[in-house]
């Protein structure tokens, strides 16, 4: 698509309207960091707050509030440490995945967040989790600990991935760097039919390239670790396959998953 | 200089919950009223509303001033949080977008902050202004939360058209909230 094109659909995408393919597209190019591209989102929704900013202001119920300031009272502080803050958000997206919660980052949200990136759903189903079982998660973070040495590197950024066909239920994520390689979180995959294997593939300049082989547990979720590529184009796209067991060179399997 | 706003934020940031309360009643009357005009049930507005708040002030230090106002950061978030439940308690095809709420109108209007009243009267009510076609495709897509493709199924309109409404009308928006005093 040409730069023109991928434009005019930031109207488009800003008031959450953009859908298939040209959704991916767009996102992709945002994603690749088009400046020009993301000034103009960044516009519209400063143009579409403004509409919200000059409507009448209505007071929440004021239970809203207590409950707010009673759960603020609740929980020690956030930490001012950057280190904290990153390792704070990969609790969460340790968290996400664990709960398989429903991911959908909205990419002009995840700007907001200063590139941090996709952002998890805070569901009432993970809230409850997260209070519940705080132990769990720390050991989770420790399964992770990579993550958070990943995410300090600016170059790092992480890709949202969504289930197609017969898989459409499952969500992913890949913390990707460039340099270093990265990691792929998976949730609500179902388990590889006998004989077979789901594959990774990373997609640079229109090539796939195999990424590992992995199998979800029992509850359907999966950490693979992915190596950097030993040189190339900047990776476009990720992929998820089913192949057959032991992986094969180049996709012949069905599409599970796909970054947009 | 940053905005009164931005400066609560910061102080979120840097953990002063002290600045939870102020930022909460300046922007919760602002928040509301959008996240009431998507979901229509009150106590699904509500539960929204503390799921946004909460998330920034979890995510307080996340935020940049240099990539948009307290505002937009907040309001883009709270439209989306909206949409999300707006989508897990109906099926598609059943959430339709009412021009005026009455969930909204049987709540309490909250006092202007003056500073902020000025502008308002040009861009009150630009939306309503808008041809009625861009008006209806951008109600679908930004409170209703349908996607491109279902409105022309919807309206029963080639996609082309509607993305040409969609890009008139907001250009037609960005105009009038730019040409404020």
């Amino acid at each position: 698509m040409m730069h023109e094109e991928l434009e005019s659909l930031a109207t488009i995408y800003a008031v959450g309207a953009l859908d298939g393919v040209a959704l991916a597209e767009f996102e992709a190019h945002l994603a690749a960091g088009c400046a020009r591209c993301e000034a103009a989102v960044r516009d519209h929704a400063e143009t579409l707050a403004a509409l919200a900013v000059a409507d009448v202001r209505r007071i929440p119920p004021p239970e809203t509030r207590a409950l707010l300031l009673r759960r603020l009272e609740a929980t020690a502080p956030p930490r001012a440490d950057t280190r904290r803050a990153w390792l704070r958000w990969a609790v969460a997206t340790a968290v996400a995945m664990i709960a398989a919660a429903a991911v959908t980052g909205m990419y002009v949200a995840a700007r907001y967040e200063a590139g941090v990136g996709h952002m998890a759903r805070d569901t009432a189903a993970m809230r409850e989790r997260l209070r519940a079982s705080e132990a769990m998660l720390h050991e989770q973070v420790a399964r992770y600990a990579g993550i958070a040495e990943l995410l300090r590197d600016p170059a790092t950024r992480v890709v949202g991935l969504h289930g197609l066909g017969a898989s459409s239920g499952a969500i992913g994520r890949v913390v990707w760097n460039q340099g270093t390689g990265g990691l792929v979180f998976v949730g609500n995959l179902p388990a590889a039919p006998p004989g077979k294997t789901y594959e990774m593939w990373t997609i640079a300049g229109g090539t796939p390239r195999p990424a590992g082989t992995f199998d979800v547990d029992a509850t359907g979720t999966a950490a693979h670790r992915v190596a950097a590529p030993a040189g190339g184009p900047p990776v476009e796209v990720f992929a998820v396959t089913l192949e057959p067991a032991g992986g094969v060179p180049a996709p012949s399997g069905p599409m599970v998953l796909a970054s947009n | 200089m940053a905005s009164p706003g931005a400066e609560l934020i910061q102080r979120m940031a840097d953990g002063d919950r002290g600045a939870f309360a102020p930022f909460y009643d300046r922007f919760a009357p602002l928040v509301y009223p959008l996240v009431l005009r998507i979901v229509r049930d009150p106590g699904d507005a509500a539960d929204v509303l503390q799921e946004v708040f909460w998330e920034a002030w979890q995510l307080a230090g996340a935020y940049d001033t240099a990539r948009g106002s307290p505002e937009a950061w907040l309001l883009t978030r709270a439209r989306s949080r909206a949409i999300d439940r707006v989508r897990s308690v109906r099926r598609r095809g059943e959430i339709f977008v009412a021009p005026l709420d009455e969930a909204l109108a049987a709540t309490d209007p909250a006092p202007d902050v003056a500073e902020q009243a000025e502008d308002r009267g040009v861009v009150r009510g630009a939306l309503a202004r808008l041809p009625a076609e861009q008006r209806e495709v951008i109600e679908l897509a930004y409170y209703g939360g349908l996607t491109q493709t279902e409105i022309a199924e919807r309206l029963e309109q080639p996609l082309g058209t509607v993305k040409t409404r969609i890009r008139l009308g907001l250009e037609r928006l960005r105009e009038v909230v730019q040409r404020k005093p």
